[in-house]
């Protein structure tokens, strides 16, 4: 278990009779419990904290799932996100949760049970499909499993099916009941890595990448299928020295052909995250680069910028493996021309891509 | 007896002198010009009775009318007509929500009069009803935030920040945006946006940069701003206020975005160079970031048009025009 504690367990009405409420309460003994009706207040729990140590499990009602949010000026890959709790025990500096403050603490959801049926219910009723799915776009994929064990729900769910993969995005290395599952198929383990200096700066409470990377080949030498995400790249100073250290580290623990695919996305941010960064956050550099308004109101790197860092880094991963599933998250056309030398034309052309990868390694 | 019953009292005359004439706990009046009051006093006299509490010490403090008694300083009235209420008849919230109501039903107030009167009330009354019934009669919208950001502008923002705010120099949004910075940092950035005189938008954008720049280079935004050229455009007489403005924007924002500024300006010169005929234009999309750039011709009639189409044809330089960064450039 990574180095987060829980301090405090809030069971929400509805979530009571939930057989995911009890397991979890068992795995957590000693931890003071409260039952709560609804949101607690902000006051309760401040936008410094976010409620990051108390485990909030709630009987949601939203939707479990549903597409990446994409939008139409950049080419998205037409993820599925499988919703299974906000917030996370993490603290990254440009962590984008930052900004639902108002809705604290580690939310976890605990009719996933229920509505997994369903959502499984939607991959089987379009067979010839592939369905991409990841939870790790609002929590850590990893971070509570030891707590939520969503692993023993998942896992095997979703290894069964043909038309669909799971990833487990993290950047933690609790991977122990992953390992114990017996399920490897359609499943893909990914890590999201940085450049040492950002690793250590600005991913409060992530493992090291030495240690995101050792965790990685252990995955790999039991038979997993390992992604690889590079989001968000930020420039810093040395910033070239500091993502070629991180190459290094992933060509002496993975092998190469064994990684379905490597993201590059570089930083970007609703201008009111801004504000949230730097009150919670005054150290950061993650500000301190050219910050251009996007075309899709979202802040993001000016052009020659975004183009030099995606271009540095697919020049130097290639050198390592011609193979390796490289994509851009949210990039247009230009920019994947000038920096990946190719582009997959529209986000269709980047899902037909990223499907074909799926069927390469999965069948 | 009700708050109306309790004030339908007499006036009496009393004096001036022995009014406090400090804000108290219940005036919520700031940065405003007392000069159309004191001419308005001056020809047709006091209309409305000022409401005084007599304090248990034989105090008499201002419950209303603190504008009209610093009016009436002013003139040096020895006596002013007030009505008078002993402490023990009414309680401190309803002495508020008085003043509270005799500001409304007078004037609008001000930003920072809205952050004193709702920071007056929280003393009160719960959040939850300054929000729902309060915050809309200041024209405010009913939100926690809002409610946060009025009290802290009253609160946390020093007095000559306040004032700019209030006398509409400052906008809230930068308000706003200064609650965020260190109160000397922002006093520097209130002065020179008041001397410069800055626009809403130059306002918000003039402060994004200087405290990112300050963020970045570590140096303290006083010194930033100590620094040339800011220093020798703020004095240069040959520049009037608006000039002197844009060049610290300009200054600041090539500082912040030195990439962008650079592709810009030599987007600008690749265009100047091809030396387009009369009424043509050819821009660069926002922050180069959609994909395509724009040509503008500007003609008469189709032979015009044509013309100057032919013209552009034959520019050398036109096929290599594009993005102004990578080889070549
Ligand atoms: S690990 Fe992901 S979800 Fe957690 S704080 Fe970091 S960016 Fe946010």
């Amino acid at each position: 278990m990574s180095n987060f504690t829980i301090k405090e367990v809030l069971v929400e009405d509805g979530a009571l009779r939930h057989s995911l409420t009890n397991q979890i309460l068992q795995r957590l003994p000693g931890i003071p419990v409260q039952a709560t009706k609804g949101v607690r207040s902000k006051a309760s729990s401040n936008e410094m904290d976010m409620g990051k140590d108390t485990l909030h499990l709630v009987f949601y009602k939203g939707e479990f799932f549903k597409p990446c949010p994409g939008t139409r000026e950049y080419m998205c890959c037409g993820y599925q996100i499988l919703n299974v709790a906000t917030n996370c025990p993490l603290n990254c500096s440009y962590c984008i949760l930052q900004s639902y403050f108002n809705q604290p603490n580690l939310r976890v959801f605990v009719n996933l049970e229920e509505e997994l049926k369903r959502v499984l219910h939607v991959i089987d009723s379009e067979p010839d499909r592939i369905f991409r799915v990841g939870t790790g776009e609002f929590t850590d994929s990893l971070a509570v499993d030891p707590i939520t064990c969503w692993s023993d729900l998942l896992l095997p769910a979703f290894s069964k099916r043909k038309n669909v993969v799971l990833e487990l995005k993290t950047k933690t290395t609790n991977i122990e009941r992953v390992l114990d599952s017996k399920y490897r198929d359609r499943i893909i383990v990914s890590w999201s890595l940085n450049s040492p200096y950002i690793a250590a700066r600005e991913e409060h409470g992530a493992a090291s990448l030495k240690n995101r990377l050792k965790a990685a080949r252990q995955c790999q030498s039991e038979g997993f299928v390992l992604g690889f995400h590079f989001d968000p790249l930020i420039p810093h100073p040395q910033w070239k020295q500091e993502y070629l250290k991180s190459l290094e580290l992933m060509d002496k623990y993975i092998d190469p052909k064994r990684i379905i695919w490597i993201s590059m996305g570089s930083f970007r941010y609703m201008p009111g995250l801004k504000q949230i960064i730097r009150r919670r956050h005054p150290k950061t550099c993650v500000l301190d680069g050219e910050f251009i308004t996007g075309l899709d109101g979202k802040m993001r790197y000016f052009k020659p910028i975004r183009t030099d860092l995606y271009g540095f880094m697919r020049e130097n991963m290639e050198k390592w493996h011609r193979d390796l599933g490289l994509y851009l998250c949210m990039e247009s056309d230009d920019v994947w021309q000038m920096s990946m030398g190719w582009s997959p034309g529209s986000s269709a052309g980047l899902r037909g891509y990223l499907d074909r990868r799926v069927v390469e390694f999965f069948g | 007896m009700s708050i109306q019953e309790n004030i339908m009292i007499p006036t009496q005359l009393v004096d001036v002198k022995n009014i406090d004439d400090s804000s108290g706990p219940y005036c919520m009046s700031f940065g405003f010009d007392l000069r159309p009051l004191i001419r308005s006093i001056d020809s047709i006299g006091l209309l409305n009775s000022p409401l005084l509490m007599k304090t248990v010490q034989e105090r008499l403090n201002i419950i209303t009318g603190y504008r009209r008694i610093k009016a009436i300083k002013t003139l040096k009235w020895d006596k002013i007509p007030c009505r008078i209420l002993s402490e023990s008849k009414l309680p401190p919230l309803e002495c508020l929500l008085l003043n509270f109501h005799d500001n409304l039903s007078t004037r609008e107030l001000n930003c920072v009069e809205k952050g004193m009167a709702l920071s007056r009330l929280t003393a009160y009354l719960p959040d939850s009803e300054i929000i729902e019934h309060y915050m809309p009669l200041l024209d405010l919208p009913s939100h926690e935030d809002t409610l946060h950001l009025y009290i802290k502008i009253e609160k946390e923002l020093e007095i000559e920040i306040k004032k700019n705010l209030a006398q509409g120099r400052l906008s809230l949004h930068a308000a706003k945006m200064l609650l965020e910075v260190d109160p000397d940092s922002r006093s520097s950035i209130c002065r020179l946006i008041s001397y410069l005189k800055f626009n809403i938008n130059q306002q918000k954008q003039f402060i994004d940069y200087i405290v990112d720049i300050s963020h970045i280079s570590g140096k303290p935004v006083s010194d930033l701003l100590g620094e040339e050229p800011v220093k020798g455009v703020c004095s240069d007489e040959h520049l009037n206020i608006p000039q002197k403005g844009r060049a610290v924007l300009r200054f600041f924002r090539g500082r912040r975005f030195p990439s962008l500024t650079i592709a810009e300006s030599t987007f600008k010169k690749m265009v100047a160079k091809l030396d387009l005929p009369d009424g043509v234009k050819i821009e660069f999309p926002r922050f180069f970031e959609a994909q395509h750039f724009r040509l503008e011709v500007c003609f008469k009639e189709g032979r015009e048009l044509k013309e100057k189409i032919e013209s552009l044809t034959r520019k050398e330089g036109l096929g290599n025009l594009g993005n102004p960064w990578g080889e070549g450039v």
